[in-house]
């Protein structure tokens, strides 16, 4: 793809593609805009040949949502699968360039965040609802995290420091003093 | 206490005119002997394209970086004077 041979209405719409800002593609600006069209190109940025501009989504970074998945029995390999599917699938789109079926995807995505996981997530949402609450909130700017254990604290040890904490407690309240008896009596 | 040069509080403080491109505050002689080059020897003619470039200052910052020789201390300084001046005057 030879950038120096294409039009400035052609850049001009390859940078929009690329999601680069700009001004007028002339004589002393197309230098500078071939140069940032290279660079998106080698840093492998996916292009959107679509009509529509959605800014608000990066796309370097795919918007992966990680649910917190304490290790329940084998849901773990099912629910990293359609995690792993929302990649895929929007490549395929693109390089098929289905743009009415590309259109439903953006807006699906434009649309509230916290959607999207209950569409993928339904069965784990019953059982940790707090945890699939406070991650869709972040935006699509965190890099994409698998819960990995090594980085997180193992739910067994959470376990054990919540029976420790309980335990110090009931040791503390059962050691409390009694209104009964006078703090104050003298020991004699 | 400002930490700006006297050459920039000159040029933010009023309209540039027809100044040379050497009054921009980070081109000096070699600078704007370089920008001349490039047919840029009036301080406006790189106002013009900071202005072209939709006032975008990273772009503007890499381009003259590359027009000029300029470093990054020397191009952040042109950059902001124009952005002031923009505030200022535009």
């Amino acid at each position: 793809m030879s950038l120096s041979s294409k039009s400035a209405q052609e850049i001009s719409e390859l940078l929009d593609e690329y999601g680069i800002k700009h001004g007028p593609v002339v004589d002393s600006t197309r230098a500078l805009y071939e140069k940032k069209l290279r660079e998106a190109m080698a840093r492998g940025k996916r292009a959107k040949p679509s009509p529509d501009k959605t800014y608000y989504r990066e796309e370097e970074e795919e918007v992966v949502y990680h649910t917190y998945r304490p290790p329940m029995g084998t849901e773990g390999a099912g629910d990293s699968k359609p995690y792993m599917r929302s990649r895929p699938e929007y490549t395929e789109r693109e390089y098929e360039d289905e743009r009415t079926y590309s259109r439903p995807n953006l807006e699906y995505r434009g649309r509230d965040y916290v959607h999207e996981p209950h569409v993928y997530d339904t069965p784990s949402s019953f059982r940790n609802p707090s945890y699939l609450k406070s991650t869709p909130v972040k935006p699509g700017g965190d890099t994409p995290k698998k819960a990995e254990s090594s980085h997180l604290i193992p739910p067994w040890v959470q376990v054990l420091f919540f029976l420790a904490v309980a335990g110090f407690l009931y040791f503390v309240f059962s050691n409390m003093e009694t209104t009964h008896s006078d703090p104050f009596k003298k020991i004699e | 206490m400002s930490t700006t040069s006297k050459k920039h509080q000159d040029f933010v403080d009023e309209p540039m005119g027809n100044k040379a491109v050497t009054a921009l505050p980070g081109i000096g002689d070699a600078l704007g002997t370089k920008l001349q080059k490039q047919d840029f020897d009036k301080a406006y003619m790189v106002l013009g394209q900071y202005l072209v470039l939709k006032k975008n200052t990273e772009q503007f910052t890499e381009w003259l970086k590359k027009a000029s020789g300029a470093n990054s201390r020397q191009a952040a300084e042109c950059t902001e004077s124009l952005h002031e001046w923009c505030n200022n005057f535009l």
